[in-house]
């Protein structure tokens, strides 16, 4: 017996819960925290299935994937034939995927336990929704093609719609999931298109397996390719909140912490990675695509890390951090691929992509549950009302210090190690293309900036004096409900970065030939890094980062007002505050161009082509009437009509056909 | 001796049409003699089906020139006059139950289905007609069921007058088609017509029979009796009359056509075609003004019929695969229009009129009726996954694949589906003043139970027919080669 066979069971757990804990009546779940135990039990049974599969995979893998599938729609006609099938598809990475999912969302829905448990009714929803965001978060991931890899990432939109959504009633919150969802549909448009570009190139077959085998069977030549995965990139941009399709994200805050956690930094917005670690075979054909992919990866690492500097909300410094780190993740792909169509031979980005992309998971979700932690103490996301509360937050404080010093990247701590690579994959594209250097430069400013925001971060939450006493007082530790997960959370970001030395290079690589990772024992590979000045660059930024957060918000040796006072700085701070003006950008696209065409549209539809419909229905019903009026009644004049008619057809007859 | 197998289905059936009026001394109830005439119909319905699994009978007649033929097409449409003729007297056992002459009215409606069922197995003009006669006339009788309402008795003489008319026009080509031909068999026609050509008396016969068996179809311009007679009937029998009736009609011409003229398509293929497009054109277009249910849903099947006899002609260059579509929308089409008629007799059952604007807020005070009404409506719209869609699906691909050789007949194509839109308007006419317009009460509404159970049945079916379409498809094919014995 294999656990692969069952692997199709994973996503189904938890649409068990979905449709139990929604479709069951409120009066059922009352004394039942909204069905809280229902979603927590099928998420767990996910995760253990999960845990098997991956182990397996990860363990006895061969190198060839697991597929199971079975045929959805089968067009048959010629040239014209093609088949969709629905099916799972398992490889190391799929294995890394459902790890870092299942994981994460059992902590989760355990959490909000506590979390949520003053939301009354509306718990039921969102313990439905939350359930059938985990099942087509795991279908998005095991899915077998592009096709149903799309149907999953549309409805992981539709819950992240939802959940943003979740008070309703606060317009904010309304408008908020109306944008993300707005937002992220502009990509989805353009994976759509790579869809199509794919569906065309690989003549209606969309299976990962045998577009990976089969990437040279591709017709219509390489610029069409280039268009096809860019377009796919497009949609990654949009779901992963990449520039300039970013500025939804910092909005999607609205939603509660705990959809913040799971949702907006452990899981969907890593599908956009997830969908070009997918498409590595496909994506690497085309270096111009990586290159893009590259460069908008370390921009916007820069660029969201820019406004996260001197953002007081405790949940929007996270999202711009998000933004960061996937940025980051993007940055290493692209670096690797760019430089694998160069050389074919085994490069670091791939690997430090995808490890990234699972140590972010682990420390991001565990900062936005802390951060849910402090908001749950305190009532409010604003960092100026709280300060000192480490000495009523002790576990909290502890555990999100992990975080913070996970994410600045210090060793040991996960952080340290994926983000050095990503930096290593960066540095060694610098060999191929001198973008690089600016590239490199980027991802080490944001390293420096990334320990700067965290620690400011800590330091205006847990240290120095309470500014609001009357919050500071009413403070206290979450229950164990929430602090278990947290702990856990917290080994992991502590130590999911020593799987790095135990193989994960070799053990996470893309479907390639030619892509050979060498087998190297741990003291080889800590040698490796530690003896590389490269190390010691993003080290040594990531302690100035913390060391000038330090003077600034603990010491208080530098004011941080002396930033803001001068005219330039007072400008710059409110060019950041103000998103770059992204948030005016889109409300005036949306406003302007498309409301505009959308009365274009509208005035043609109604005038129009409306006009035209009403003309020829009026016709048709008047002259309905005229008809309805011979018919008199008299049963002389329908067989007078009936002896007519024999006479027409006698002479149609005669017409058409004639006679011999 | 002759082996009578063929007819056993209708023996069993004329058994106990003749056995329920003695009964009737006995039995009082309404619904006792429904129960009975029930078992007759299914007991009828199990010979068919018997043969079905089995082999079928022998023929009667001599082999050249059989008189009748118990084949899989015949079985066919006996199965759609039994179910038909089985949801008419299920919402039939409360409907008439405060009349008088209960035990005729089920007689001559299981006498009318033997007449049905055995034009369905005739293979000569002369059996037909009789077949024919045997049907009509004890619809007649039905029409006029209710002689003390005036307009049952001024429809029933309309009725009369009018099939009088177009009985003798049949007959009259009938035996002008004997003249030339020297047989009525139809496989003999069609050979002596092979072997001699047409003349303009062939072309008279011809039109004499499309007139005389159309009026049974009601086809444009023999339409005009439909929709006086339909709405005078009493409800269920206008059901009768829709559902099967005019199947019967269909089926004639298809025999008529495509055993018996096929020889001589060229002359008559266009004709058909053009009476076809005319059918549904004036039907949908007269319905878009109605306002009676009953006479919108007589307009309805005049449209209908247009799309069932578009079949023939496309027969003519796709064969057997335009009539399997042809079949399938006659058997869809039974289930959803008497399923709609039925509805507004279990609406008149308890004193709601027949005028649409009678239906306003029944979305509220009967779901279950307001719910399957909308189900019919839609299903005789054709929007999927109803099984109207699913038959008109069918004959448009027939019609597209047919103008791949014949050009002109994708025009029965674009007629169809620009029909098909128009007539959207009044069925969903009918599904806003269920659900949009309110009402004047909101008082619930019950029916009897074995009107909804008829209701059921035949809404499960029209469903059920656009979901799993394949077995049904497939009979329906296997019906459809027997017309075309080349197939095999």
């Amino acid at each position: 017996m294999t656990f692969a066979e069952y692997a199709w069971l994973i996503p189904i757990f938890p649409l068990i819960a979905f449709v139990v804990v929604g479709f069951l009546g409120n009066r059922l779940f009352k004394n039942w925290e909204g069905g809280a135990p229902i979603a927590i039990g099928m998420t767990a049974i996910s995760l253990v299935l999960s845990l098997a599969v991956a182990f397996e995979a990860l363990t006895t893998g061969t190198g060839t994937p697991f597929i199971q599938s079975l045929e959805w729609i089968v067009v048959q006609g010629g040239e014209f034939a093609f088949t969709f099938n629905m099916g799972i598809y398992i490889d190391n990475l799929t294995a890394l995927m459902l790890i870092v999912v299942s994981f994460v969302a059992t902590l989760v829905v355990i959490y909000s336990l506590g979390y949520m448990h003053e939301e009354g009714e509306k718990k039921r929803r969102y313990y439905a929704v939350i359930s059938l965001f985990i099942s087509v978060m795991l279908g998005l991931v095991l899915a077998s093609n592009f096709l149903q890899m799309f149907i999953f990432w549309e409805l992981v939109g539709l819950c992240s719609y939802l959940l943003i959504g979740f008070w309703n009633t606060r317009p904010s919150a309304a408008s908020a999931a109306k944008k993300a969802f707005l937002v992220t549909r502009i990509g989805d448009i353009m994976f759509m298109i790579g869809l199509f570009v794919l569906f065309v190139g690989f003549q209606g077959n969309l299976d990962f397996a045998y577009i990976f085998d089969n990437v040279d069977a591709f017709v219509g030549g390489n610029e069409l390719l280039t268009f096809g995965t860019l377009m796919l990139f497009g949609g990654a941009v949009g779901k992963s909140a990449q520039f300039p399709l970013h500025d939804w994200l910092p909005d999607a805050m609205e939603g509660p912490t705990t959809v913040s956690a799971l949702i907006h930094a452990a899981t969907m917005v890593k599908a956009g990675v997830y969908l070009v670690a997918r498409s590595y075979p496909v994506m690497v054909e085309t270096p111009d695509t990586m290159l893009v992919i590259a460069f908008i990866g370390g921009f916007t690492a820069i660029f969201a890390a820019t406004m996260a500097l001197n953002n007081t909300n405790i949940k929007r410094v996270l999202a711009y951090s998000t933004i960061s780190q996937l940025g980051y993740m993007f940055l290493a792909l692209g670096a690797g691929g760019y430089i694998f169509a160069q050389q074919p031979e085994f490069n670091v980005g791939y690997a430090a992509g995808t490890f990234h992309l699972m140590n972010h998971a682990f420390f991001k979700a565990l900062l936005f549950l802390s951060a849910g932690a402090v908001i749950h103490a305190v009532h409010t996301e604003d960092m100026r009302l709280m300060g000192g509360l480490s000495k009523k937050l002790k576990i909290t404080s502890l555990v999100m210090l992990i975080g913070c010093l996970s994410i600045a990247g210090i060793p040991p701590f996960s952080g340290f190690w994926s983000k050095d690579l990503v930096l290593e994959a960066a540095f060694a594209g610098i060999e191929y293309n001198s973008l690089f250097i600016l590239l490199y430069a980027f991802g080490l400013i944001t390293a420096f900036m990334t320990a700067f925001y965290m620690f400011r971060l800590w330091f205006l939450t847990f240290s120095g004096e309470p500014r609001d006493k009357h919050a500071y007082e009413h403070a206290h530790e979450a229950p164990a409900v929430m602090w278990v997960p947290l702990a856990l959370l917290a080994i992991l970001a502590f130590g999911s970065g020593f799987a790095f030395l135990f193989g994960f290079e070799s053990t996470l690589v893309p479907g390639l030939m030619d892509f050979h990772p060498h087998e190297a024992g741990p003291i080889d590979l800590l040698t490796a890094v530690f003896t590389n000045v490269l190390t010691y660059a993003s080290i040594a930024a990531a302690v100035l980062g913390i060391g000038l957060a330090y003077m600034m918000y603990k010491k208080r040796a530098i004011d941080p007002a002396r930033f803001t006072s001068g005219s330039v700085g007072k400008t710059l701070s409110n060019v950041l505050l103000a998103r770059y003006g992204f948030t005016k950008g889109y409300d005036w696209i949306g406003l302007k161009v498309v409301y505009g065409t959308a009365k274009v549209v509208d005035f043609i539809d109604r005038r129009l082509i409306d006009g035209l419909i009403n003309g020829i229905s009026a016709g048709l019903i008047r002259s309905g009437n005229f008809l309805r009026r011979a018919q008199t009644g008299f049963v002389q004049s329908y067989a007078a009509v009936i002896v007519v008619g024999v006479s027409l057809i006698v002479i149609l007859l005669f017409l058409v056909g004639g006679v011999i | 001796m002759i082996e009578y197998g063929a007819i056993y289905p209708e023996i069993i059936l004329i058994l106990f049409a003749v056995a329920i009026p003695a009964l009737h001394l006995l039995i009082k109830s309404s619904r006792a003699l429904a129960g009975i005439s029930l078992v007759g119909i299914l007991a009828s319905a199990g010979m068919v089906v018997y043969y079905m699994v089995g082999d079928y009978p022998a023929i009667i007649g001599d082999p050249s020139a059989p008189l009748i033929v118990f084949d899989a097409l015949a079985a066919v449409f006996s199965l759609v006059f039994l179910s038909v003729a089985l949801v008419v007297v299920l919402a039939s056992a409360r409907y008439v139950e405060k009349d008088r002459h209960l035990a005729e009215y089920y007689t001559l409606i299981m006498m009318s289905t033997a007449g049905m069922m055995l034009v369905a197995s005739a293979q000569d003009l002369l059996t037909i007609y009789v077949g024919i006669e045997i049907a009509s006339m004890a619809t007649y009788a039905l029409v006029a069921f209710r002689k003390k309402d005036k307009r049952g008795s001024e429809a029933a003489v309309k009725y009369v007058i009018v099939g009088g008319l177009s009985s003798a026009l049949s007959l009259y080509g009938i035996s002008l088609l004997y003249g030339i031909t020297g047989t009525s068999s139809l496989a003999g026609i069609n050979e002596v017509l092979a072997a001699q050509g047409v003349e303009l008396t062939t072309l008279l016969a011809l039109a004499l029979l499309v007139a005389g068996f159309g009026f049974k179809i009601a086809i444009a311009p023999f339409h005009m009796w439909a929709p006086d007679v339909y709405e005078g009937a009493p409800t269920p029998v206008s059901a009768f009359l829709a559902a099967g009736s005019k199947k019967m009609g269909l089926v004639v011409m298809f025999k008529l056509f495509l055993v018996g003229l096929i020889a001589i398509q060229a002359n008559w293929d266009v004709v058909l075609g053009i009476v076809a497009i005319l059918t549904m054109t004036i039907g949908n277009v007269v319905a878009l003004s109605q306002t009676n249910m009953k006479r919108m849903l007589a307009y309805s099947s005049v449209a209908q019929a247009g799309y069932m006899l578009m079949a023939i002609p496309l027969a003519t260059v796709v064969g057997d695969y335009a009539i399997t579509g042809g079949i399938f929308h006659i058997i869809t089409h039974a289930f959803m229009k008497s399923g709609a008629f039925i509805v507004v007799a279990a609406l008149a059952y308890v004193a709601i009129g027949e005028s649409v604007a009678d239906y306003k807020g029944l979305g509220k005070r009967a779901p279950f009726l307001a719910f399957s009404m909308a189900i019919f409506m839609f299903a005789l719209a054709g929007i999927p996954p109803l099984s109207g869609f699913m038959s008109k699906v069918v004959l448009l691909s027939a019609s597209v694949e047919a103008a791949e050789i014949t050009q002109w007949m994708i025009w029965l194509g674009v007629a169809l589906v620009l029909n098909s839109a128009l007539s959207l308007y009044y069925y969903v006419r009918v599904i806003k003043y269920m659900y949009v317009e309110k009402g004047e009460t909101e008082a619930r509404i019950k029916v009897p139970i074995a009107l909804t159970a008829a209701i059921a049945i035949c809404m499960v079916a029209t469903v059920a027919l656009g979901l799993f379409f394949d077995p049904v498809l497939e009979l329906c094919s296997e019906a459809a080669r027997t017309l075309f014995p080349a197939l095999g």
